[in-house]
């Protein structure tokens, strides 16, 4: 295990290429930064964060289900108001579109907490703090 | 937008110091509050407490403590309703939509204006419910089978609105949540003890790692693109209220995009009171400067001028219409009972934002506060006018009526101040006000640092 401190950004990114130039794979080396760098993510080539695909499951699912409850209650009981039709599009997308964001966000949130396996109770009561400092730590298991 | 270089960073000054001064500032703010902090806190209690204590009253003694009877059934409650969900919505707007368009001036911003949002939308859920007259019969407005296993009326737009509010209150709080994640980590730092703990905790473990990095850019790219779609929708289906009856001056098309915009301009203005005391008591001058207010007046301008685009408008299309019952709202709220505050209305909204044309105003710290105080007056005018003329000058001159509202929904609305005050100012001290990773991300403006 080898760790490297770096005081700004453009030093830390130089080091971070050359222990990447040098064949070590992404897998072996965790970054720690007090804000996002891009280029770390340029670096190591990283795809997309998965999330996308949980925001996907939780707006889909947060559309069909809320319509589909929605034909469900006026099925139920079918009670005619207002001249209008039992299952009446127009009024329902509007209560769709709300629980599309509601399930949306809530599933983003959760996809979030779980890729990251956070709340991480071994961090909260004791982080590897790096202060404002940006980190390389290289872990030696595979390497060079 | 021109691009002015002192706005964003300097690539060159963004070192140890700096990061380490960012911190510190804002962390500073969090701590030992001054006196005038403890008098604001107390005027801010005190009237909130005064107006809860004014609906147990009503809640004991009836609706008709309120000014509030036939033929105008809404009146002060639901205008405040509609003001409060308003001033929530430039929240979301400057960090939601300014974060889409990658508006850097945001950043002074954009934490204040979340916590705005879910404050000022906490006050307006509140309203409905003074306004039930059994407020413990609530729950009849959620989507459950009753007695009689009847549901409730998914095409009724008070049906949408509990939906609307609830979405857009929870979508907030997550958002709001999300962002400072990053924030409690840093805080955890600078405290000791049970402040230590809590922020230890609310951080979630957080390190900063590639991946957790990663993931949170996305996560937040993804709330802000859901909460952008939210704003409009919120406030297109609390315009819908009204728009969906058939009553004069409300039954128009116009309405959802003309709210919208009412909405986001009452919400900057809102935004610029809070921040110009604020960053005077807390000392955060070098993080909301002038240059950030210049642009938050552009906001301001271009919104006032839909709303008075919106004005004339509707004006126009009852002139035009040849409707008797819509232009009759119309010469009434012109020069009927409450052509005062028509016109007081449109002072503040339609010929004062206009001076912001000027530069020199636009940086004119001291006048923008005067004049977001004009605007919040303005937008509540404009609520309480398209509200209560409508309601008292409908089809049949038989049931024409006036309204004045009673001291106890004055409390009310004094109190519902006083709640937004009180949340803010305990905001104020117990989370960080500015976000901290984004603004070392970015830099702050170089005339300062």
């Amino acid at each position: 295990m080898k760790q490297f401190e770096f005081d700004t950004q453009e030093e830390f990114i130089a080091k971070l290429k050359e222990i990447v130039d040098a064949g070590v794979k992404s897998e072996f080396i965790t970054t720690l930064t007090p804000f996002h760098v891009h280029e770390v993510d340029h670096i190591f080539k990283t795809r997309p964060s998965e999330l996308r695909y949980f925001t996907l499951l939780g707006a889909a699912a947060g559309f069909i289900l809320s319509f589909m409850f929605m034909v469900f209650t006026v099925m139920d009981w079918p009670i005619i108001t207002g001249g209008k039709p039992l299952i009446s599009i127009p009024a329902f997308i509007i209560v769709a579109f709300e629980c599309t964001i509601l399930f949306g966000g809530i599933v983003s949130l959760l996809g979030f907490l779980h890729l990251n396996r956070l709340p991480d109770i071994r961090r909260i009561i004791d982080p590897r703090e790096c202060g404002n400092k940006f980190l390389i730590i290289h872990d030696m298991g595979g390497g060079k | 937008m021109e691009k002015r270089k002192n706005v964003t960073g300097e690539e060159g000054m963004k070192t140890q110091a700096f990061y380490g001064q960012v911190e510190l500032d804002v962390i500073r703010a969090m701590k030992r509050p001054g006196v005038f902090y403890w008098i604001a806190l107390g005027a801010s209690i005190l009237a909130f407490g005064g107006g809860m204590t004014l609906w147990g009253y009503q809640v004991l003694k009836g609706m008709g403590v309120a000014g509030i009877t036939h033929p105008v059934g809404w009146g002060v409650y639901i205008t405040n309703f509609v003001f409060w969900v308003g001033i929530a919505h430039s929240g979301t707007l400057i960090s939601a939509v300014l974060f889409l368009f990658r508006a850097r001036f945001r950043s002074a911003f954009n934490r204040i204006a979340e916590a705005m949002t879910v404050i000022a939308v906490m006050t307006a859920g509140l309203f409905p419910l003074i306004h039930l007259g059994r407020v413990w019969r609530f729950y009849y407005l959620l989507p459950y089978p009753n007695q009689r296993m009847l549901w409730v009326n998914f095409r009724s737009p008070l049906i949408w609105d509990v939906f609307a509010v609830s979405t857009y209150l929870t979508v907030s709080v997550i958002f709001f949540y999300v962002g400072m994640v990053p924030d409690f980590a840093a805080a955890r730092r600078h405290f000791t003890g049970i402040r230590r703990r809590i922020y230890s905790i609310l951080s979630l473990g957080w390190e900063g790692t590639t991946d957790q990095w990663r993931h949170y850019s996305r996560l937040y790219m993804f709330l802000a693109a859901f909460a952008t779609p939210l704003v409009v929708s919120v406030h297109s289906v609390v315009s819908w209220d009204f728009a969906m009856s058939i009553v004069p001056g409300w039954h128009s098309t116009i309405f959802a995009p003309y709210f919208v915009a009412g909405a986001i301009f009452s919400g900057t203005a809102m935004v610029i009171t809070l921040t110009i005391p604020m960053r005077k008591v807390l000392k955060l001058e070098k993080y909301i400067t002038v240059d950030h207010y210049e642009k938050i007046a552009g906001v301001l301008l271009v919104t006032a001028l839909i709303v008075s685009f919106s004005y004339i408008v509707e004006i126009l299309m009852a002139a035009y219409s040849g409707n008797i019952f819509e232009k009759t709202v119309f010469y009434y709220r012109m020069t009927g009972d409450y052509k005062y505050f028509f016109w007081l209305m449109m002072f503040c909204n339609v010929v004062m934002p206009l001076t912001l044309f000027n530069r020199k105003l636009r940086r004119n710290i001291k006048y923008l506060f005067v004049f977001s105080l004009f605007v919040n007056i303005g937008m509540w005018l404009e609520r309480f006018i398209i509200i209560v003329t409508s309601l008292g000058r409908e089809y049949i001159p038989y049931s024409w009526g006036t309204y004045t509202p009673s001291l106890i929904e004055i409390g009310i609305t004094v109190g519902s101040f006083g709640m937004f005050f009180t949340f803010f100012l305990i905001f104020s001290k117990v989370l960080p006000m500015l976000s901290i990773s984004e603004i070392k991300e970015q830099g702050v403006g170089n005339e300062t640092i």
